[in-house]
């Protein structure tokens, strides 16, 4: 069998890729909760956390090399720039490409044309502005260093699967809290539940709208700096693909799940890379996409189902 | 589903409209050399060139057009000719639809004796009957594909090596001199890395090494592909486990410096080949000086710079064009002097039809290769040339068959 050597091998780096899909798809599912939109602008929003993150880390590393305690602080600036490029980017998308035709009452599909035109507009201006070339973000750790961290059975965990895990388990965890006990968590779930009565309740939901765009642009932008630190940098279209494969994640998990969404990208990363052995690289995304449209027949709403405003 | 599939099938329509929007600012070419003045009683002759001179592609046109010119310059100066030499060109934009039309200007103009160019492929098979009716030759500098040697055109001549000369050459070189016995060859899935990976494996099976092939989509940083970054350490554990001795990759730079990457931290230390694709400094940037060290990449382009016969060349392209020799440069500068040196042994009653039977028998030591045609118009030899990642520097190290 293609997968009883060396399981771990490919199951880490999955896992690490997952990890990224969960957080960008945190992003669709939060919009899609509150609006029943899916966010077709959300995978430049990724793409704009790239930049910012590229821009602030190259800039405050300069030509130091630093290693050991410092090397976290120039990640976590990386990821902290790369979430608030990721947040300015989604307000301004859900103020320009949004909220105008919320207040004109536009039917759904105007929003989805929408956010493609503002999708192809941001991408065309990062191309236009930062060239077609991909751009390499300076590690501010060694990236591929004969000795990983460490290894389970064989299999090594590079610097890089650890930062990406620890990053998203830190964020997951802060966005679950966020959601479930926080006041503006309770907005969200009042207005995914039903905007009408949240509103006559005193919810103010044009704010609570842009607020979750900036939340889930926090998240992708967190998650555009981390793709980017992953050797090949950030281009002005990358964000195509793994927004694809990220809204493909939470409707496996099931849209506008939050642990939908984060147990779907998971899936969906270690599916793709343990098909790989098995089937050869050219057959992952056939192999993801028929597992989709399995889970999808047996349970159309997702995995976990789609659950509006019940975050949890 | 439909909003999917509408992404999907609106993409690569606005992608194509922002890149030709993006790629729209065209150059006017000056009108490059008188034609039809005849010095002095001599009679003389025109070399024409075909190709881009505005539109996206318009520097590699100009690459070839100065070198071009400087030819005919130095013919004229050399003052040994019982002829005189004009040159004139025609703009095709390196485009089918406009190359016939590029092609006609040229065949009508009777003091044109011979042609370099066209530049481009699609452009050259859009001409190239007309080329072959009206008996003139022409010598391409620069079109790769294989399929233009079996168009039976007689007028037909390239100084490059097409597109299938180099996936054998790189797994002869490989097998022969690299001694490669089980080779991990991996291509990007695009229609350029495919058919090549596939001219490697058959030639290097042939050479008695073992094959085991791989097609991995590149990754979306790089070009459109799939959106998996660690995608390349499940493939480096693979090729690790296979216990391969040589990894060729059929691609294009960004997505090999990712493997190579993988690869050194799977703690694979066999050889690394790879293609035209991946010659790009570029490569040594993103992969890091210490995993792309000893690298070995191939490409049909030559490397002129450490040939001294060239270096008189590159000083007075920069000192005619005003830029630094190009890509295809060297070959244009061969094309047109293998033309010059046709008609200096046809002397003065040269004919259109001589100069392509003349052609077929030339043998001229160009500053990139000997020029020699086979039947097809293809160049003789293999001439694709080996380079190696050396002190973190892309170096030459020859001819694949001769080093």
């Amino acid at each position: 069998m293609c997968l009883t050597q060396h399981f771990w091998g490919y199951f880490i780096p999955g896992l690490a890729n997952g990890f990224l899909y969960a957080l960008i798809a945190l992003g669709y599912t939060l919009v899609y909760g509150v609006l029943q939109l899916i966010n077709f602008a959300h995978s430049e929003v990724f793409m704009s956390g790239g930049f910012g993150g590229l821009f602030v880390v190259n800039w405050l590393i300069g030509d130091k090399h630093p290693s050991g305690f410092a090397s976290v602080w120039y990640v976590v600036a990386g990821i902290v720039a790369g979430a608030i490029f990721g947040g300015i980017i989604a307000f301004i998308l859900e103020r320009v490409a949004y909220r105008p035709l919320r207040r004109r009452h536009a039917p759904k599909l105007a929003f989805l044309i929408s956010a493609i035109g503002m999708s192809y507009f941001l991408l065309s201006l990062a191309g236009k502005e930062f060239g077609r070339d991909s751009r390499t973000v300076k590690s501010p750790f060694t990236m591929t260093p004969s000795k990983p961290l460490l290894t389970i059975s064989g299999a090594p965990i590079t610097v890089y699967d650890a930062v990406i895990a620890i990053a998203a388990i830190v964020m997951l965890i802060m966005l679950d809290r966020l959601v479930n006990v926080t006041r503006l968590g309770q907005g969200i779930r009042s207005v995914a539940q039903d905007a009408d009565t949240a509103s006559l309740m005193g919810v103010d939901i044009n704010r609570v709208i842009a607020q979750t765009f900036v939340v889930g642009g926090l998240l992708g932008g967190a998650a555009g700096f981390l793709f980017g630190l992953g050797g090949a940098g950030v281009s002005y279209g990358m964000g195509f693909t793994p927004g694809l494969k990220a809204f493909t994640a939470a409707v496996l998990g099931g849209i506008g799940n939050i642990r939908g969404a984060m147990l779907g990208g998971m899936l969906l990363g270690i599916i793709e890379n343990l098909s790989q052995p098995c089937f050869g690289a050219q057959w992952v995304d056939v192999v993801s996409f028929i597992i989709l449209v399995l889970v999808l027949l047996v349970r159309p709403t997702g995995i976990l189902g789609e659950r509006l405003g019940r975050s949890a | 589903m439909l909003n999917r599939r509408l992404t999907l099938t609106v993409a690569p329509v606005i992608v194509l409209g922002l890149a030709l929007s993006a790629c729209s600012s065209s150059k006017k070419s000056s009108s490059g050399g008188s034609s039809g003045s005849s010095g002095g009683n001599k009679p003389s002759f025109t070399i024409a060139y075909q190709g881009p001179l505005s539109g996206g592609n318009a520097q590699l046109g100009l690459n070839m057009k100065w070198a071009v010119q400087l030819a005919v310059n130095e013919a004229n100066a050399a003052g040994d000719l019982p002829f005189t030499l004009n040159y004139t060109e025609a703009d095709d934009q390196g485009s089918g639809d406009k190359s016939p039309a590029a092609a006609q200007q040229l065949i009508d103009n009777k003091a044109v004796i011979a042609v370099v160019g066209p530049a481009f492929s699609g452009a050259t098979k859009a001409a190239e009957p007309k080329f072959a009716d009206a008996n003139l030759a022409t010598v391409s500098p620069s079109a790769t594909s294989p399929t233009l040697a079996d168009g039976g055109w007689s007028s037909f001549f390239r100084v490059v090596a097409d597109d299938n000369a180099q996936g054998p050459a790189d797994a002869d070189y490989a097998v022969k001199k690299l001694g490669a016995k089980t080779i991990y060859a991996i291509d990007d899935a695009s229609a350029y890395g495919q058919p090549l990976e596939a001219a490697f494996e058959a030639q290097a099976k042939k050479n008695g090494a073992a094959v085991t092939h791989a097609s991995v989509p590149g990754t979306t940083q790089c070009q459109a592909g799939s959106g998996n970054t660690q995608q390349y350490t499940g493939v480096a554990t693979t090729v690790k486990n296979s216990g391969a001795d040589t990894v060729f990759y059929a691609g294009y730079y960004c997505d090999f410096a990712l493997l190579a990457k993988a690869l050194n931290a799977a703690g694979y230390s066999g050889h690394l080949f790879s293609d035209d694709g991946s010659l790009d400094p570029k490569y040594i940037q993103q992969a890091g000086a210490n995993v792309a060290e000893g690298t070995y990449i191939s490409c049909a382009c030559a490397d002129i710079s450490n040939n001294p016969a060239a270096a008189d060349f590159l000083t007075k392209f920069k000192a005619l064009a005003g830029f630094d020799s190009g890509t295809y440069s060297p070959e244009a500068f061969d094309a047109a002097n293998t033309i010059i040196s046709v008609l200096k042994t046809l002397g003065t009653k040269a004919t259109r039809q001589g100069v392509i039977t003349a052609l077929k028998s030339v043998d001229y030591k160009g500053i990139t290769k000997e020029v020699k045609f086979q039947a097809n118009g293809n160049i003789s030899g293999t001439s694709v040339y080996i380079y190696q990642v050396k002190d973190g520097k892309i170096t030459s190290l020859g001819l694949a068959a001769t080093s």
